[in-house]
């Protein structure tokens, strides 16, 4: 399933690069076609997951944690509700629902979808937070040497060292967690795609294609090495 | 872009009737065999090997093998399903063709199954490195009949997934100037030629086995004096004739039903490509009622693994 998505969104990224440096309209219409084709055929496959999603958020109600119990059950229902809607444009599509507004169901599935990855970056920060406390609190007796010192110069200073202080812990907790780093990367990526295709931050196909390409690259990666999976 | 399935016309679409499975007889690693060893006497014997003798891991880089294999294996108890639905459509289609008023139905029953076909044909992709996995798995079996066989049948299965290929490319409109008839017609051929070997594979543990319960009946009844209901119908095989030969038969399959499932499997996927060949030409109903059983049959030895023909 993710190496045609990923082959989806290269033939869109693709497609762009090519119509900015003035390719054949037959070559353009092709890859066009190609891309039509995956994304049906994906849909096709996607039938079964709106059950799979479901199963994942009953799952995820048994968590301990309340926040993330909170955050994984919901992104799931949403992301239930999203193949939902996908299965229907897909019956829309290959004309067993003959007028169906297309657009209407898309806006939708795409509104579901966005949810669900706010939800998942949600989380991802959650994460983040806790473990940069975790990191700040093994690292309080030389922090609060520094605080001291700061805390005689200009507050703008101040703010601005430990800005840098925050930011160092950032990165060395994202570092140390590679799961936790592939997972927010690919969040962040696949938000571009609902956020273009609903229009609330439009960028041009190119871009759509790229950051697709770069999420479906990293979930193939976390296939093909289980323990880069975010496990809640 | 539903459309494209439409303007196929069926004949052209029947590429993809000509189906198989992607895991025929290469069944994952690690499988449980048993091996046939020939004692000096010449009788038989069935022994348990142990299983390091048959799970020789692939030789290359196993890791990322089996990593590919799990990412395909998602889709591929969908990708039965979706046959199943395909062909009922086309058993539906054919049955309802009679009746006068049912021209809605029977046009979205055939829209069905052409999106069904167009969208499993994308996912088939893969399937070429898993029909030569699988060759290379058999070519390390003990027996020499199923291994020539299942080779020669896995050989076959890549050759038509080779052509099945071009034919996605083609219909994709990525590359426009092939000729479809002529890969079509190898595409066929190919299948049909897995589909024989796999036959002959089913028909050789058919009669290895139907031996097998022969001479264990013989054996019982000159040890023990009394005969029960069994026995009585299978001492007369040794008067010869059709009936204690289906008598056996029937005694050896009982016994095996992952053998039995498999040959029916094959049997069935056999009326397609001979319909196309031109061998034995049937009507639409028959086909799809012979796919919608194989992939019935198909989707059981997902559901229970243990029903799987294994080595």
């Amino acid at each position: 399933l993710l190496s045609f998505r990923a082959a989806q969104y290269a033939c869109t990224l693709l497609g762009y690069t090519l119509q900015k440096n003035g390719a054949s309209a037959d070559f353009l219409a092709r890859i066009k076609q190609l891309e039509a084709h995956m994304s049906l055929g994906r849909k096709l496959f996607r039938l079964g997951n709106s059950a799979d999603a479901l199963e994942s958020a009953k799952r995820a109600i048994h968590l301990s944690d309340v926040v993330l119990r909170f955050c994984i059950t919901v992104s799931n229902l949403n992301r239930a509700m999203y193949f939902a809607c996908d299965n229907i444009l897909w019956a829309g599509k290959s004309g067993l629902i003959p007028h169906m507004d297309q657009e209407k169901w898309s806006q939708r599935s795409f509104r579901y979808y966005l949810f669900a990855l706010i939800l998942n970056l949600s989380r991802d920060a959650y994460e983040i937070r806790l473990l940069m406390e975790r990191e700040a609190c093994g690292k309080r007796p030389k922090g609060s040497e520094t605080r001291h010192a700061l805390r005689e110069d200009g507050s703008l200073q101040q703010l601005l060292l430990m800005l840098k202080v925050k930011l160092h812990l950032l990165v060395h907790v994202l570092r140390s967690n590679p799961p936790l780093l592939v997972d927010v990367v690919k969040n962040a990526c696949d938000l571009f795609i609902p956020l273009d295709k609903l229009g609330l931050h439009k960028t041009n196909p190119g871009f759509v294609g790229l950051c697709g390409l770069t999420s479906s690259v990293l979930s193939i990666l976390t296939i093909v090495h289980p323990w880069l999976k975010l496990k809640p | 872009m539903g459309c494209y399935g439409n303007c196929c016309a069926r004949s052209s679409l029947s590429s993809v009737r000509v189906e198989t499975r992607p895991e025929v007889e290469g069944s994952g690693p690690g499988s449980p065999g048993r091996s046939l060893s020939v004692c000096p006497g010449g009788v038989k014997k069935w022994p348990r090997r142990p299983e390091s003798r048959h799970c020789r891991k692939l030789r290359g880089s196993p890791g990322s093998m089996e990593a590919f294999m799990n990412f395909t294996n998602q889709t591929r108890g969908r990708d039965r399903l979706f046959r199943a639905i395909q062909y009922t459509c086309m058993l539906l289609s054919y049955l309802l063709a009679s009746k006068a008023d049912k021209e809605m139905v029977i046009m979205k029953l055939k829209q069905l199954e052409s999106s069904m076909r167009s969208g499993r044909k994308l996912f088939r992709l893969g399937n070429i490195v898993h029909a030569m996995v699988a060759a290379r798995r058999t070519t390390q079996l003990p027996d020499l009949v199923p291994r020539l066989c299942l080779t020669a049948s896995n050989i076959n299965r890549v050759l038509y997934f080779i052509c099945d290929t071009v034919l996605w490319v083609k219909s994709v409109g990525l590359i426009t100037d092939i000729d479809k008839q002529k890969w079509r017609n190898w595409a066929t051929k190919c299948y049909y030629y897995s589909l024989l070997m796999n036959l002959t594979r089913d028909l050789y543990e058919i009669s290895w086995r139907m031996e097998q319960v022969a001479q264990r009946e013989k054996a019982k009844k000159e040890n023990s004096s009394h005969c029960d209901e069994e026995d009585q119908d299978l001492i007369c095989m040794g008067t010869g004739g059709l009936q204690p030969f289906l008598l056996l038969l029937y005694h050896a399959l009982r016994k095996h039903p992952p053998l039995l499932l498999d040959t029916v499997k094959n049997l069935c996927d056999l009326s397609s490509p001979l319909d196309q060949l031109g061998i034995y030409k049937t009507n639409p109903g028959i086909i799809g009622l012979c796919g919608l059983l194989s992939s019935v049959v198909g989707i059981f030895t997902v559901v229970s693994p243990h029903m799987k023909l294994k080595h």
